[in-house]
């Protein structure tokens, strides 16, 4: 479910980030009030277990194997505020490190696995499992498959919506999309069946196999026992300002998305003009700016003139011999390999 | 003293068995790790700050990804690749692996859309090469700079100092528990001899005790600050 | 010869310094080979070596004439197999326990075999009852004390009955007592016919139960 760089529009990015901000700022205000002191640095204990358990195979039928987020299971274990966060930076590391999800999509893949998931999955989970001491195993195991299930679902599907409005808001004049190039019709599908069909069960069976392993071995250290055995911290506010923030954000981002998608989407160089004037005193359009973004036309190079052309043959001649040399380096670092 | 059993030796023929995904949640978890213990980047004498390339390294980023200009993405891409030519056969080699797993992904996802609908080929291609670009540009980043002075750049960037040492513990717990695990996982693979119908015990035992690990070395690393007289001011750290 | 290691040189990735370098090593059925060195000089590698964890750069590792490499161990049967008649104890045993009951942990490895649910409880409780830990059955092994563990994860590797046994420093940290147990449970393995392989510094033990030396580094 990363999001890779360039599927989504620089403005859905930017949007995805700007709701972020909020629920973070929400989060760590919270794991403050919440965790003692001797537990901040838990949030980087659960980022790490979040990083980690984001390489682990989980085993499907026929030895076939799934990958889980376990955004709920981190919930779980370390409360919904600190699995944020936690899961935040696990994914932050993951994109700067190892180049798994985008830099720009790095608040989208936020959106979807670090808020959506966990605080769906873990509202769920409350939900089933009740809000007391006595609640039985089998509503607690039952709470854990279903909150985790839906809660990646739910991400999923914010996800798929997330590639789908791209054609409809960043298109070149000919209509065609400049991003990802499938529709709601088409995002929707492709992203829930894989995600209900099998990443959703990968990510309850991961879920539910450790949280009993925890409950078992150390049931003093769950995020349940935590916040009943110290209820001044925990359920005196409950979670309800996030459930209000999440409500909010969620009415707000696509109207955030539409508004500055037609804005960014259908940007001619006449209004670039404008907003350049009104923006700055200088009062002109940077010509480079105008080629820049210029979206109409699907190859602008072809009727910019002989500069460009020149430009462009120059660059070719770069990107050649660049080419040859990396082609150079491999085929010489493989046959070494080969002798030695 | 030992039973009869023990002193047997036993003609075993394993029962078959589908499952070897700690073989290869060994194997990722194993790349990770050796990429976080040595390969963290070498940083040439001359190179740029950590701070700086990561700004750089963004801002091309927004600008492929903002741009519907062939010609400027035909010159980051230039650049982007003298850069890669520049650095060694290994490096390169790692980058290319990235790059590579990147574009056959895009590839496959946006030849339904151009099979469908042939007018979308040129956005498609633009689209293929922005992303190949970008991954390039992570990758290149990525072996040019330590991580460690990924933290000294947030501290610059004045990241509050308790997200920093938040991240910075992060880092550690990744190569304590992540060699935990390894352990874990090749105890398990070593005693799976034949077939086993609770695979998800063994999941929850090895991330359960990679859990409880973690917050038992978490409480450790407190009680040592404070002993070291830490007052809870994680601002100062 | 039930093990053999030809030429063997070992190196964690390209261009590091080896580990070792032409190592030849060979282990007759039944013998108990002590295996002396300093920390660093390769103890645990030439232990993964042998356990099929890590595959030499340079020479061949041969486990009952057969020789050990990725391909081999790529099929099932054959790591399985291999894994079987394998038993290695960590040097910090703590780190093979992910079950949350001692019963369990010894278990997880006759579960395996095809085995009568009979047989695998006989196993279990005979391994509980040699070590002594019948009355941990229930306890969860993470939160026992490091001796406990270090019997529970021995118990574990037992229970598979294995033909050779490669013990990581199991000496270290046990008192004068259990270290006299040890000796002579390991004394009587050698006589019903396994193979011991095991990291010592411990001179009495090693001229106690020995039959040669191999010295690294």
């Amino acid at each position: 479910m990363h999001i890779p760089e360039n599927y989504l529009s620089p403005a859905t990015c930017a949007v995805m980030t700007a709701a972020m901000v909020p629920v973070w700022v929400h989060s760590v205000k919270k794991v403050k009030e919440e965790l003692p002191k001797d537990k901040i640095a838990m949030v980087g204990v659960g980022a790490a277990f979040s990083f980690l358990g984001m390489m682990f195979n989980v085993p499907l039928v026929g030895g076939t194997t799934g990958h889980a987020v376990g955004g709920t299971l981190i919930a779980l274990l370390f409360g919904p505020e600190a699995a944020c966060l936690g899961v935040s930076i696990a994914l932050l590391l993951q994109a700067l490190i190892f180049g798994d999800g985008g830099i720009l999509s790095f608040g989208a893949n936020c959106f979807n696995m670090a808020f959506v998931l966990p605080f769906v999955g873990y509202g769920i989970y409350r939900l089933i499992a009740g809000n007391n001491k006595e609640a039985s195993s089998g509503r607690i195991y039952a709470g854990a498959a279903i909150g985790s299930y839906i809660g990646i679902c739910i991400a999923a599907l914010c996800c798929a919506i997330e590639f789908g409005i791209q054609p409809a808001l960043f298109h070149d004049a000919a209509g065609n999309a400049l991003y990802c190039p499938y529709g709601l019709s088409i995002a929707i599908p492709a992203m829930m069946i894989p995600h209900m069909a099998v990443a959703g069960v990968v990510e309850a069976l991961f879920t539910v196999a450790i949280y009993a392993f925890v409950r078992k071995t150390s049931p003093d250290l769950t995020y349940d026992a935590i916040r009943l055995e110290n209820p001044a911290s925990g359920s005196k506010k409950g979670h309800a300002p996030i459930f209000a923030l999440a409500a909010v954000l969620i009415a707000a981002t696509p109207l955030g998305l539409l508004a500055t998608g037609t804005a960014w989407g259908e940007w001619g160089a006449d209004e670039i003009a404008e907003i350049s004037e009104t923006g700055a005193p200088l009062g002109y359009t940077p010509q480079g700016m105008v080629d820049g973004f210029a979206m109409e036309a699907p190859m602008p190079d072809y009727t910019l003139g002989e500069m460009n052309e020149v430009a462009a043959y120059i660059l070719s001649a770069v990107i050649g011999t660049a080419l040859l040399v990396i082609i150079f380096k491999l085929l010489s670092q493989a046959l070494r390999g080969k002798t030695a | 003293m030992i039973p009869e059993w023990m002193k047997k030796t036993e003609d075993y023929v394993p029962p078959a068995d589908g499952g070897a995904f700690y073989y290869r949640t060994l194997k990722s978890l194993g790349g990770i790790m050796s990429r976080l213990r040595l390969e963290s980047g070498r940083e040439g004498r001359f190179s740029l700050p950590a701070g700086v390339r990561l700004l750089l390294m963004i801002a091309l980023i927004i600008l492929v990804s903002v741009t519907q200009n062939n010609l400027v993405i035909m010159a980051v891409g230039a650049a982007v690749l003298v850069r890669l030519a520049m650095m060694s056969a290994e490096d390169i080699s790692a980058v290319v692996k990235a790059v590579l797993v990147a574009v056959i992904m895009a590839v496959v996802i946006f030849a339904p859309a151009v099979i469908m609908d042939p007018a979308r080929l040129w956005n498609s291609l633009r689209v293929v090469a922005k992303i190949l670009i970008s991954v390039t540009l992570v990758g290149i980043f990525n072996r040019t700079t330590q991580w460690n002075h990924l933290t000294a750049v947030l501290r610059k960037a004045h990241i509050p100092g308790t997200v920093i040492f938040i991240i910075d513990i992060t880092f550690r717990y990744i190569v304590l528990l992540g060699n935990l695990m390894q352990d874990l996982l090749t105890a398990v693979s070593l005693r799976s001899i034949g077939r086993n119908d609770k695979k998800y015990n063994s999941v929850g035992g090895v991330m359960g005790v990679t859990f409880l690990r973690g917050t038992e070395m978490n409480k450790e690393m407190y009680e040592a600050m404070q002993c070291r007289g830490f007052t809870d001011d994680y601002e100062g750290l | 010869m039930i093990i053999e290691l030809k030429n063997v040189s070992f190196k964690y990735e390209k261009g590091a310094e080896p580990v070792f370098t032409d190592l030849d090593l060979k282990v007759e059925e039944g013998t108990c080979l002590a295996v002396t060195g300093d920390n660093g000089s390769g103890k645990t590698t030439l232990f993964r070596i042998i356990n099929g964890l890590s595959f030499p750069d340079k020479g061949e590792y041969l486990y009952k004439g057969t020789v050990i490499n990725e391909a081999y161990l790529k099929d099932n049967a054959c790591s399985k197999r291999f894994h079987k008649e394998i038993g290695y104890l960590f040097q910090n045993p703590d780190t093979m326990l992910f079950n949350s009951s001692v019963y369990d942990e010894v278990a997880f490895g006759p579960r395996q075999m095809g085995l009568r649910d009979e047989e695998v409880e006989e196993r279990v409780r005979d391994c509980l009852k040699l070590f002594e830990i019948e009355d941990l059955a229930d306890k969860v092994p993470y939160h026992l004390s490091g001796g406990q563990k270090k019997w529970v994860a021995l118990a574990s590797v037992i229970a598979l009955n294995p033909e050779v046994l490669v013990l990581d420093e199991p000496f270290a940290g046990l008192d004068s007592k259990k270290e006299a147990w040890l000796v002579d449970f390991l004394r009587e393995l050698k006589a019903a016919g396994k193979t011991l392989i095991i990291a010592t510094h411990k001179e009495e033990i090693i001229k106690d139960l020995a039959d040669g030396t191999f010295m690294l580094g």
